[in-house]
């Protein structure tokens, strides 16, 4: 049994540490990649790629150096810590992981996405899917040999910027049906967009395709195969990065009590909060093993991969919903807050949720894998 | 180029796990191990079967060095060994004397003391009981009232002690006892050795809320005991106390026991019915399990993290109060869903179906029985051995800095 980490990745996690500590150095500088145009710091992006931040996402055997759980995970705590806004899940997580699981990986595509040249969005969320992977009302026809997509693809992260996008389409069936799905790539110049900021600082995008052309990458059961990866993918980087951020939240609400002063007195002096912080300091530490635990299985076979990735990110919802609450209460006013950080941490936590499945999805989705 | 984090056990401690499964398979006998599951009562003479099979073998003192007689295991060893016995369903190995007074003797006790004990605990001839609580000092452990008059040649002990589990089978009990009336509460207080044996020593049984006799109250009235049996300094008791109580456990999470009762849950939630259907079926039953499950899966993991490091040496601090509030917290989850799971069946009360040898029929399921009762008798893991408040209190006065 070994549970620390290896040396390669210690280093790795010391040196985009500092890269990320060095650019993200406060809220303000935040706020700043925020109200760019892209919503992020395309400097700051090209940065990490330079840095090799975005080939630590993806496997060797697809042109990166990396791409296990564990590099996903390290690389996610970090971005939590700083709350970094770059599309680091979009295109280097959620695009590549369906581009390397299509039957003929696209490694051209992942090259430039890793060395920053490409940026891509996957786009599978509709309005009323929810969390499916398979739930997929915009469609595709062929005719004259070329494909057609019509429909609207709903809160694509970045999709604004991305100059391709990954589109799910539905080719047969009905809307519910798990077969006749397929991935397509698509250009973005052609598509109707509506951007719009996220409540937790990121930038997403409604996308409408009329009769836009689009190359089938995957479909039916690869295509499924895919989606569910991607989400996979997606949900163990977010725990990974809701990790991160619970550390920060926890590391700020105790400073916090050591500095306030109440009724002649520190407020960490009150056991009633002293209590609070061990609940909250434990419930991390669950967190951190499941987040271990699933990053350490993401590349055995696909059952124990989703049915960890979903442990993790059932707790994470349910961690990240107290982790969240007990910042902002144990700071009390000031956490309520545009200008103080803690109040941004906790709001991308709260949100986290909301994203590649939320704490009862993935309990749903465990009952089912471990056969309830 | 990269290597993983490695959540497997290796080579060697698989063999070590297939041992113990193996010498359990052989030497614990099923009807004992019926009586276990069966949440039946276990005699004295239950528990020494199989604690003389433990000495037979060589394991019975699991936490200590090989030069006393101990296994010398390492961390992972013993937590591998601790799991496989409660998988076993084998009756638990009675802690106080081989786990709590021998690593306390080893470290603190004269040659005299470990010459004439350590082999008596050994061989199970002493059952040893913890003198510790009163009624009047629990959480406040050093508020303790129990006096120790210096006489000579002997100390004339006075004082009330209980919550002493098992202590109507035992021969001995360590005591911490007030031997300086006047200092501050911490440092007047002594670790005594007496026998029950000796006159003006008295156990009362306690009954505890689920009926069944397990703890009592041990009465000291006038009692001479010889000066010879102080362990190390006087006055200096509480180090030693607290050295017992810090003293590595590394089952404190109670992994095995969730697990165990975990699939006993699920098994009856598939066999109980609600509305004609299995109740797991029931979306918002089954979901309370899967939390459950989900919370069992990372404190495994967070159990593993600290046994781990402790076999490389680092010994866990908050780990452990952290571990045992969760551990508790996790294993009454699963008694309170055991419980609702059976509806109504729950209610029956047939004491004497735990005595071994009952054969009428049970109400309901054969199942049924226990589950209330253990539900009931589980309240007590999060206020025993420094309740989860007092761990919090430890917790934040160690790590916090406030």
């Amino acid at each position: 049994m070994d549970f620390t980490l290896s040396e390669e990745r210690k280093m790795l996690q010391e040196t985009v540490g500092k890269f990320f500590n060095s650019n993200y150095k406060n809220l303000d500088k935040r706020s700043e990649n925020v109200n760019l145009p892209e919503g992020y710091s395309k400097e700051f992006w090209k940065e990490s790629s330079d840095l090799g931040v975005l080939s630590a996402l993806v496997s060797p055997k697809f042109g990166g150096l990396g791409g296990s759980g564990e590099d996903i995970s390290i690389i996610f705590e970090l971005v939590g810590k700083s709350l970094c806004v770059e599309p680091f899940l979009s295109s280097a997580v959620l695009s590549s992981t369906v581009l390397s699981s299509i039957s003929n990986p696209r490694i051209d595509l992942i090259t430039d996405i890793i060395e920053g040249n490409l940026l891509m969005s996957f786009a599978h969320c509709e309005m009323n899917n929810r969390y499916e992977d398979h739930y997929i009302e915009t469609n595709a026809y062929l005719k004259n040999d070329e494909w057609n997509i019509n429909g609207t693809k709903s809160f694509v992260m970045n999709g604004d910027d991305a100059s391709k996008i990954i589109v799910s389409a539905r080719i047969n069936g009905d809307i519910n049906d798990r077969d006749g799905i397929g991935l397509f790539l698509v250009d973005n110049d052609q598509t109707l967009k509506r951007p719009y900021n996220t409540i937790d600082g990121y930038r997403s995008t409604e996308l409408t395709f009329e009769n836009l052309k689009g190359e089938l990458l995957a479909k039916d059961e690869n295509a499924l195969k895919c989606i569910i990866k991607a989400n996979s993918a997606g949900a163990l980087a977010l725990s990974a990065e809701a990790l991160g951020i619970m550390q920060i939240c926890f590391d700020l609400t105790l400073d916090y009590l050591k500095t306030r002063k109440q009724f002649g007195k520190s407020i960490g002096a009150f056991q009633s909060i002293q209590h609070r912080m061990v609940d909250m300091m434990l419930e991390i530490e669950q967190v951190k093993s499941a987040v271990m635990l699933a990053s350490s299985t993401f590349e055995t076979d696909d059952l124990t991969r989703d049915k960890n990735i979903s442990a993790a990110k059932n707790l994470v919802g349910r961690v990240g919903k107290l982790i969240a609450e007990e910042t902002i209460q144990l700071h009390g006013g000031i956490a309520m807050t545009w200008e103080y950080s803690a109040a941004h941490y906790a709001k991308r936590l709260i949100m986290i949720d909301h994203l590649m499945g939320d704490s009862d999805y993935h309990r749903d989705r465990f009952k089912l894998l471990s056969n309830f | 180029m990269v290597i993983k984090m490695n959540f497997e056990y290796s080579e060697k401690d698989e063999n070590f796990r297939k041992e113990v499964k193996d010498w359990l398979n052989e030497t614990l006998p099923k009807s004992l191990s019926e009586k276990v599951k069966k949440y039946q009562r276990l005699t004295k003479e239950d528990y020494e079967i199989f604690m003389n099979n433990l000495t037979a073998k060589g394991w019975l003192a699991w936490h200590w060095p090989k030069e006393y007689g101990g296994t010398g295991w390492n961390a992972i060893e013993k937590h591998i060994f601790e799991e496989e016995i409660i998988k076993a369903s084998a009756p638990r190995i009675v802690p106080f004397g081989v786990n709590m007074l021998g690593p306390v003797l080893i470290e603190f006790g004269t040659e005299e003391q470990k010459n004439y004990y350590l082999p008596r605990i050994l061989s199970n001839e002493d059952w040893w009981a913890q003198g510790y609580s009163e009624p009047g000092a629990g959480s406040d452990l050093a508020s303790l009232k129990t006096t120790a008059i210096d006489k000579g040649d002997h100390y004339l002990v006075n004082g009330q002690k209980t919550w002493t589990t098992l202590g109507h089978h035992a021969d001995k009990i360590f005591c911490l006892v007030k031997t300086d009336l006047n200092a501050k509460p911490q440092l007047g207080i002594s670790f005594l050795l007496i026998d029950m044996d000796t006159p003006g020593v008295e156990v009362k049984p306690i009954i505890t809320l689920d009926g069944e006799h397990e703890v009592n109250e041990v009465w000291f009235t006038n009692v001479k005991v010889p000066k010879k049996n102080i362990v190390g300094k006087e006055n200096e008791g509480w180090t030693y106390a607290k050295y017992l109580l810090t003293f590595e456990r590394t089952g404190i999470a109670g992994v095995p026991y969730s697990k165990s009762a975990l699939n006993h849950l699920k098994m009856i939630s598939k066999r109980s019915l609600k509305n004609g259907k299995p109740l797991i079926d029931d979306p918002i039953f089954s979901s309370e399990i899967a939390e459950l499950e989900i919370d069992l899966l990372a404190m495994e993991i967070f159990n593993l993290r600290t046994v781990s490091a402790a076999a490389e040496g680092k010994a866990p601090g908050m780990e452990s109060s952290l571990l045992k509030i969760k551990g508790t917290l996790v294993r009454q989850k699963t008694t309170e869903l055991l419980r609702k799971a059976l509806g109504p069946q729950a209610l029956p009360y047939l004491p004497e179906q735990f005595d071994e040898g009952w054969n009428e029929m049970p109400v309901g399921p054969s199942y049924a029985g226990p589950i209330a009762k253990q539900y009931f008798n589980m309240r007590k893991i999060s206020i025993y051995g420094g309740s989860n408040e007092i761990q919090k209190n430890i917790v934040a006065k160690a790590s916090f800095g406030l």
